[in-house]
């Protein structure tokens, strides 16, 4: 039988838990996600992350309006 | 005998005394291959299929940076590109990844036994629907667990699918892959696998010796990976670690 749509795919509530080892940093969840990257390509992906989630919470707080 | 792993243990399926004497009369030619050789390539036309007697092939497919990603692997007894019997030419290429021994089989004896033996022809179709039933374990694997989840499923895997074959005892298997091979199939790299092996083995889950592969929590092991045999279709799986699904 198929799940109810609410059982479905929904954005991501908890965080993805990244570790450095051996001069990289591993990026474990959520979900599926399992990469690895170099302190670089982390940095810059943590702040991509930061930026896009500012930019989500003002889209956010401009729907609530 | 050539064909005595093919469809062994296989639930409805394992070939009685009449339809492995007619595969072993089809085979033309055995071959034994380096590592690391292609066999078939993407796009060439195909008159053969290929039942692996001894060793470990893959199925790959790379990128447009050369990376690979093996879409399967086969252990003996898999006829391991049968579907191209039908399909004439292959969307992928195939390739040793240890030593291997194969048996080649035209395509004009498989037409004589699907005119000759249908009950056979149906099992042949039953092997590569469970080619079939594994890829869709694999889209799992890939698109729902996480990078642990991900190598202890494969684990899992191989070991039922070992265990159907007659080598494996259920624990423990020879597995002669590589951490880069473990990577290319779980879409990880080769840090990660060395990073996942050794949370295994400190969880006291699984241990790697050299090529040797020993489940030392097959419960715990099969937690983790969310895995559950019922796709292999082997008669008896009830040795197997298993977890339930919710349905």
């Amino acid at each position: 039988m198929m799940r109810d749509a609410t059982d479905q795919l929904q954005p991501e509530t908890q965080p993805g838990i990244a570790t450095a080892e051996g001069g990289l940093v591993f990026l474990d969840g959520p979900d599926s996600i399992a990469t690895t990257m170099t302190p670089e390509a982390a940095a810059a992906t943590g702040q991509s992350l930061i930026d896009a989630a500012a930019t989500a919470e003002r889209q956010q707080a401009e729907r609530d309006v | 005998m050539f064909t005595e792993r093919f469809l062994r243990d296989k639930r409805g399926a394992s070939l009685d005394a009449n339809e492995r004497a007619r595969i072993e009369a089809a085979i033309s030619e055995v071959k034994t291959f380096g590592p690391r050789k292609i066999i078939a390539r993407a796009g060439e036309p195909l008159t053969n299929s290929t039942l692996l007697l001894e060793g470990i092939m893959s199925r790959y497919l790379d990128d447009r940076n050369g990376l690979r990603q093996l879409v399967a692997i086969h252990f003996p007894g898999d006829f391991l590109d049968l579907h191209a019997f039908p399909l004439k030419v292959l969307d992928h290429d195939v390739a040793t990844l240890t030593t291997a021994t194969v048996a080649t089989v035209p395509h004009a004896e498989i037409e004589a036994i699907a005119k000759e033996m249908p009950q056979l022809i149906r099992k042949l179709w039953f092997a590569t629907l469970l080619d079939a039933a594994i890829h869709r374990a694999w889209l799992f694997r890939l698109g729902r667990l996480d990078a642990t989840g991900r190598v202890a499923h494969f684990l899992c895997e191989t070991n039922a699918r070992l265990f159907s074959a007659g080598l494996s005892d259920g624990r423990r298997f020879a597995l002669a892959l590589t951490q880069a091979d473990l990577a290319e199939i779980c879409g990880l790299t080769t840090v990660h696998v060395n990073r996942v092996m050794r949370q295994l083995r400190e969880e006291q889950l699984c241990l790697f010796r050299s090529s040797l592969v020993e489940i030392l929590d097959p419960a715990g092991l099969a937690a983790r990976a969310q895995f559950n045999p019922a796709y292999l279709y082997i008669a008896d799986d009830s040795q197997l670690p298993s977890v339930q699904r919710p349905r």
